[in-house]
Order: structure tokens, then C-alpha cells, then sequence
């Protein structure tokens, strides 16, 4: 198990430097006066941006030199600099990256990690029944509504729920965080958040509830027609028994283990859904900074997001061995 | 009377004649009665069995007729044509004043000319009215239609493509060339994919690219990147496919190794890859419309369904207001994907040689 690991953490090494080089070569095809204008445009529009800051920036990503070479001198320090959890200041934001990421994960982490939850409690029983009532109008109905959600693209549907909640019923604040003409504090501030909240975490938790509920109800028919199935049946167990106590819990072992590769992924932020609602999470912060080119955030917010991934990978395949006896890892 | 009855017993008789089983002739093969269905039949019987997947068939085909076809037929409006017609506005305003010591409330009256129809509702002239910028709805949903329907039908033929050449060889060879691909494939699945994209887009902004072209290259860059999933799918078939008995048969027959990868066990993974293929082209519609809702792909004055929708992130008046001007590309949108996933699932049904109903 251990060794298992340690090659795997190995492999992941590699494969962080594999982005991390085609991350870079990519942003370094800008060429340097369009980023420069970027800066110019943002320090016109308010922004302060020392020239020193921009300056040494600019030697750390080697940005004088444009060849071949010069990019490559380019990643090499940035390497460097990597080893030492330094990912230098953002133009656009003015702090190190690494604040900016952790101050801005919070709002995305909330939602996120309740609409899991909500997207757990309800696909998984969605699916159970679906799969129990096979061919029947209830898996019929239940298999459409749920396909609808999945082809729902998350800009159009938000921008409706967001008419229909915010604009129409008037019940939910349409965007941002807080409500900035009053100053809560203590619970008051907590609701105000909530209420902030609700149409993003709906928004989110329909799109997502359609994969995890046909996940549920293909492993649920398939444990569900194997034999030990066939024997609780005939030994004259309760139909609920059968499904409840002896299908579901092999039915739980794809869904703890996409579970624990969802965990990472908490952290990384919608950029869609928290553009579409004006969220502070680190989605949106990410695509304002990525639309003026701002390398150094551009650099570290993406291998925050493979290292994430990375970790996602093997953490499924972890607990997958965890949850399955049958399954050894080699 | 008599000669009644004994007609109707005649007919009886013929008809038992006729109705009689022949004697088995020696000659006759004996599956003559036996109907034989190909592979290709029966998986077609079963897709058109399923309800589900016959009306995701008939979005799908809808939408590329009234996207192809309309334009052809409708041919009022153009996709970036402006409605000169011109549209007289009222403005009101409330102006307070003092009259006599109370406070009386005016309401003045602006009348304003504008040149362009922007914002009609709609009506026989515009179906579903006009944008902002006076621009017809409904012209510029089937010209939308078809920059996204193209745009993923190419990126998915090309993943496909890619992803079984690099799939097959890896699975064929096996040793270093496997381990090489595949640890290409593993960097490839840890890029983030839509940050990329974004990346990508303000890359094609640094460049200058026009705006009509932009979507192309952001989609050949998509391909670039999502091969790894459909080679997979095929390294993993091939390598259980290249065990069995018939492919040692080919190999005793002496064929060319690229005889052996594409004549013998590509179509053997051609269902699954079908599959992936159909399900893929709904998220690729989604891909393009959510670049495009963030001004990354097609850009305005162009048309596609996403582009169409963008403006409801700047102008709450229209969001609240005008459903016709952005409603309408998102049931599209919604239209297209879930016709893909519809035809997708019933194909995986229907291909499935487990599934027998």
C-alpha cells in the first residue's frame, strides 16, 4: 500500500510538471506589450499597480525575452520560485497569489460543499427507486427529468432561476454575496449569506443530480441482478430488506469512492455559475484575472487546480481499495 | 337451402386447401421459415423500440433542418442585418415641483426617434422580435444553430480520430510506446479544461484573430486536449481484443499490422466509440455555448446560441423584460444536448449484446 502510494505521488510529480510547462508555454505565446497594455488599462482604470512590482514580475517570468530559450529560462525560475511556495503578486489583485486563492475559497467551498450534500440526499434515492421500478413511469419520468438537468447549459439556466427567484417572486437576492446597503452581524449575517446562497446551490445542485442518479441506479440493477440478490429473495426477506440492507451497500462502493474523488474538487470553484450570480468565489476572481492576462494568478490558480486533480485521482483509487476488499492495489 | 349449404361447405374445404401445410419437400433448406436478422437490424429495432431515443432522433433532426433549411426559407432578415425601420420611444419621467405650497408630481413625456428597431416585441414581421441592436431573433437562432452543431460535429470526428490512432497504437504495441501515450494521456486529463479554454481565448485576443474564426481555433485546441478519454476507451478494448482467438488467426495469415489495428479490431470497438461519440457532441454543444456566453467564441455581431444569450449578463432590463431575445437560444441549447444524451443512451441500449428485450 505504501509503496503503491509513494509511486503514485511520484507519477504526480510528473504530471504537475507536464501542466505546469504547457500552462506556461501557452501564456508566454502572449506577446509581452499586450500584457503590458493589460496593465496600463488596469492602472487607468484605478488599479494600482507599482512599476517595481511589474518590473520584477517581469524578470521572474523572463518576460524581457521572448525566443525560445527565453521562455525556457522563463519556466525555469518560475520552478524555482515554485519550490520555495512562492507564486509572486497578481497584477490584477495586487497580493500574492496564494492569498488571493485562500481568501476567495471560502464562498466557493460553501457552495459547493452543500450542494453535495443536498446532491447526494437526493440522487441517491432517486436512483434506488428508478432501479427498482425498472421500465416503469416512475423510472420513465424520473430518468427524462433528470436528463433535462444534465443538458441544462449553467449560464442560461442560472440567468432564470435568477429571473424567476430574484426578479419575478422577489424572494432571493439576485447576485452577490451580502447585502451591501445594511451592515449584519451574528446570526443575521449568517441568514443574509443563506439567502444570498439559495439560487446558486439550486443552480448547481440540478445540473449535478442527473450523473449521480443514473450512477446510482446502473450499479444499483446491477447488484441487483446478481446472485446473492437471488438468494436473500428466496431465503423470504422483505423486499425492502433486500434492497435496503443487502443491495445498497454494494451500490455505496462506486459513490463513496466518486466521493472521494470529488473532495478536491470542492475547492476549485464554478466559474460560470459564480460569474452568472456575481459571486466572490475563486471561479470568478479567476476568470476576471484570466480575461487581462494576468500571468502570475493565471499560473498559480491553474496548478492549484491540476494539483487538485491530481489528488482527486488518487484519492478515488484509494478509498476504492478502502471500501472494496476485493480490489488490491499493485 | 341445400344448394346453399353445400356451397359454403365448399369454400370451406378450399380454404383448408390453401390453408393445408405443404408437405416438407426433400430439397427445401430447412431455415426457410426461419427469419434471420443481421446485427445491424436488430440493434436498429431495438434503438426504435425506445421511445426516448425516437424523440431525441426528432429534435435532433428538427434542429438541423430548421437550422440548415430555415435560413433558405426564411430569408427576411440576414444574421447580422439591422432593422432600419426605426421605432418611435416614450420615456417618462417624474419631475416634482411646487405649486401654490403643495407638492404636485408631473410626469414628462420623452418622445424619442431611433433609426434601428431595437427590442420589438414580437410580431409578423420579427417572430421573436428583435435584440438590442435590432437584429432578428429568429434569423440569428437558426445562423447560431449552425456555428454550434458544426462547430461540435468537427471537434468530435476529430477527437474520435485522435483518440483511436493514438488509443490503437498504444493498445496494439504495448512496452514503451504504451507508457509514453499513456502518461501523455495522464498530464493531458489533469489539465483544467475550461480555464484553459479562457487562457486560450485571451491568447486569440493578444493575436488579433477575427472573431468569426475564433471559435474554430478555440475548438481545435479543445481537440488537442480531450483525446485522452476516447483513447482510452480504445487502449482498453484493444488490449482484451488482441488476446482472442481470432486475432491470432489474422496473425497466422500474415496480415499488415495496420490491416490488423483498423480492419480487425477498430470496428470491434466502433459500438462503444459510437457512444462515446453521441454523448460527447452534447457536452461540446455545451463547451461552445458556455465559451461564447463568456465572450470568448463567437462574438457579436455573429450569431451563436451562446453569444445570444451573453447580453442578459451585462443589461438586468433585458433580462427581466425580454425572454424572447434570450430565451429562446437557451431551449435550443437545452434541445440539442438532450437530443444527443436521448439518442446516446438508447444507442448504448440498443448496442449492448447483454441487453436482449
Amino acid at each position: 500500500m505504501l509503496k503503491y502510494i509513494l509511486k503514485r505521488l511520484g507519477l504526480a510529480v510528473l504530471i504537475l510538471l507536464g501542466v505546469s510547462l504547457i500552462i506556461y508555454v501557452l501564456v508566454r505565446c502572449m506577446p509581452v506589450s499586450f500584457i503590458e497594455g493589460k496593465i496600463a488599462e488596469m492602472n487607468q482604470g484605478g488599479a494600482t499597480i507599482p512599476e517595481e512590482t511589474v518590473e520584477s514580475m517581469k524578470k521572474l517570468y523572463g518576460l524581457e525575452d521572448d525566443s525560445f530559450v527565453g521562455i525556457l529560462k522563463g519556466y525555469v525560475n518560475w520552478l524555482g520560485k515554485l519550490v520555495q511556495f512562492d507564486f509572486g503578486t497578481s497584477f490584477k489583485y495586487g497580493s500574492p497569489v496564494i492569498e488571493v486563492i485562500r481568501d476567495h475559497m471560502g464562498v466557493s467551498f460553501a457552495i459547493a460543499f452543500v450542494a453535495v450534500i443536498l446532491e447526494f440526499l437526493i440522487a441517491i434515492p432517486l436512483g434506488i427507486t428508478a432501479a427498482t421500478h425498472q421500465y416503469s413511469a416512475r423510472d420513465y419520468i424520473v430518468t427524462i427529468l433528470v436528463m433535462i438537468g444534465i443538458s441544462l447549459p449553467a449560464f442560461f439556466f442560472g440567468q432564470v432561476l435568477k429571473d424567476l427567484f430574484a426578479n419575478k417572486i422577489g424572494l432571493f437576492p439576485p447576485s452577490g454575496m451580502t447585502d451591501a446597503s445594511q451592515s449584519y452581524t451574528g446570526f443575521a449575517l449568517l441568514l443574509d449569506y443563506l439567502k444570498h446562497m439559495f439560487i446558486p446551490v439550486l443552480t448547481v445542485v440540478i445540473l449535478s443530480i442527473g450523473g449521480r442518479m443514473r450512477m446510482t441506479r446502473t450499479n444499483m440493477l446491477e447488484v441487483m441482478n446478481s446472485d446473492y440478490i437471488r438468494t436473500a429473495r428466496a431465503k423470504g426477506l422483505g423486499e425492502g430488506k433486500v434492497v435496503y440492507k443487502h443491495a445498497f451497500r454494494n451500490t455505496l462502493i462506486p459513490l463513496v469512492t466518486s466521493l472521494a474523488g470529488l473532495l478536491p474538487s470542492l475547492f476549485s470553484g464554478a466559474i460560470i455559475t459564480e460569474q452568472v450570480f456575481d459571486l466572490p468565489g475563486i471561479g470568478n476572481v479567476a476568470y476576471k484575472a484570466m480575461i487581462v492576462a494576468d500571468i502570475p494568478f493565471i499560473m498559480g490558480y491553474n496548478m492549484f487546480l491540476a494539483l487538485l486533480s491530481v489528488l482527486g485521482v488518487l484519492l478515488a483509487d484509494l478509498m476504492y481499495a478502502v471500501v472494496d476488499p476485493r480490489v488490491k492495489l499493485t | 337451402m341445400e344448394e346453399n349449404k353445400n356451397q359454403s361447405l365448399e369454400t370451406v374445404a378450399e380454404e383448408t386447401e390453401v390453408k393445408a401445410p405443404q408437405t416438407p419437400d426433400e430439397d427445401e433448406p430447412l431455415d426457410k421459415n426461419v427469419r434471420l436478422m443481421s446485427p445491424t437490424r436488430m440493434v436498429m429495432r431495438r434503438f426504435f423500440r425506445s421511445k426516448l431515443s425516437v424523440a431525441g432522433l426528432v429534435m435532433i433532426v428538427a434542429l438541423f433542418l430548421f437550422c440548415w433549411l430555415g435560413p433558405v426559407v426564411y430569408t427576411q432578415w440576414g444574421e447580422t442585418t439591422q432593422d432600419k425601420s426605426g421605432k418611435v420611444e416614450y420615456t417618462q419621467q417624474p419631475i416634482t415641483m411646487v405649486v401654490d405650497g403643495k407638492e404636485v408630481t408631473f410626469y414628462q413625456v420623452v418622445e424619442t426617434n431611433k433609426t434601428i428597431n431595437s427590442l420589438a416585441k414580437p410580431d409578423k414581421n420579427h417572430i421573436l422580435g428583435t435584440d438590442k441592436d435590432g437584429r432578428d431573433v429568429f434569423t440569428r437562432l437558426m445562423y447560431g444553430g449552425r456555428i454550434s452543431l458544426t462547430v461540435s460535429f468537427i471537434a468530435v470526428f476529430a477527437i474520435t480520430i485522435f483518440g483511436v490512432v493514438l488509443g490503437g497504437i498504444s493498445g496494439y504495441f504495448g512496452g514503451a510506446v504504451d507508457g509514453v501515450i499513456m502518461r501523455i494521456c495522464d498530464i493531458l486529463m489533469c489539465l483544467p479544461g475550461f480555464p484553459i479554454l479562457l487562457i486560450i481565448g485571451t491568447l486569440l485576443d493578444s493575436m488579433g484573430v477575427p472573431s468569426q474564426l475564433r471559435i474554430y481555433y478555440l475548438m481545435a485546441y479543445l481537440t488537442l486536449f480531450s483525446w485522452p478519454g476516447t483513447a482510452r476507451l480504445v487502449r482498453g478494448q484493444i488490449l482484451s481484443l488482441r488476446e482472442q482467438e481470432y486475432m491470432v488467426a489474422a496473425e497466422a495469415m500474415g496480415y499488415s499490422t495496420s490491416r490488423k489495428i483498423f480492419k480487425h479490431l477498430v470496428p470491434n470497438v466502433m459500438p462503444q466509440l459510437i457512444v462515446s461519440m453521441t454523448l460527447s457532441l452534447g457536452s461540446m454543444i455545451l463547451y461552445e455555448a458556455s465559451l461564447s456566453y463568456l465572450n470568448m467564441g463567437v462574438r457579436a455581431p455573429y450569431a451563436a446560441w451562446g453569444t445570444m444569450i451573453n447580453i442578459v449578463a451585462e443589461d438586468q432590463y433585458i433580462l427581466e423584460n425580454f425572454f424572447n431575445v434570450w430565451g429562446p437560444p437557451g431551449l435550443c441549447i437545452i434541445l440539442a444536448v438532450l437530443g444527443f444524451n436521448f439518442v446516446g443512451d438508447g444507442l448504448r441500449d440498443a448496442l449492448d449484446p447483454k441487453m436482449r428485450r
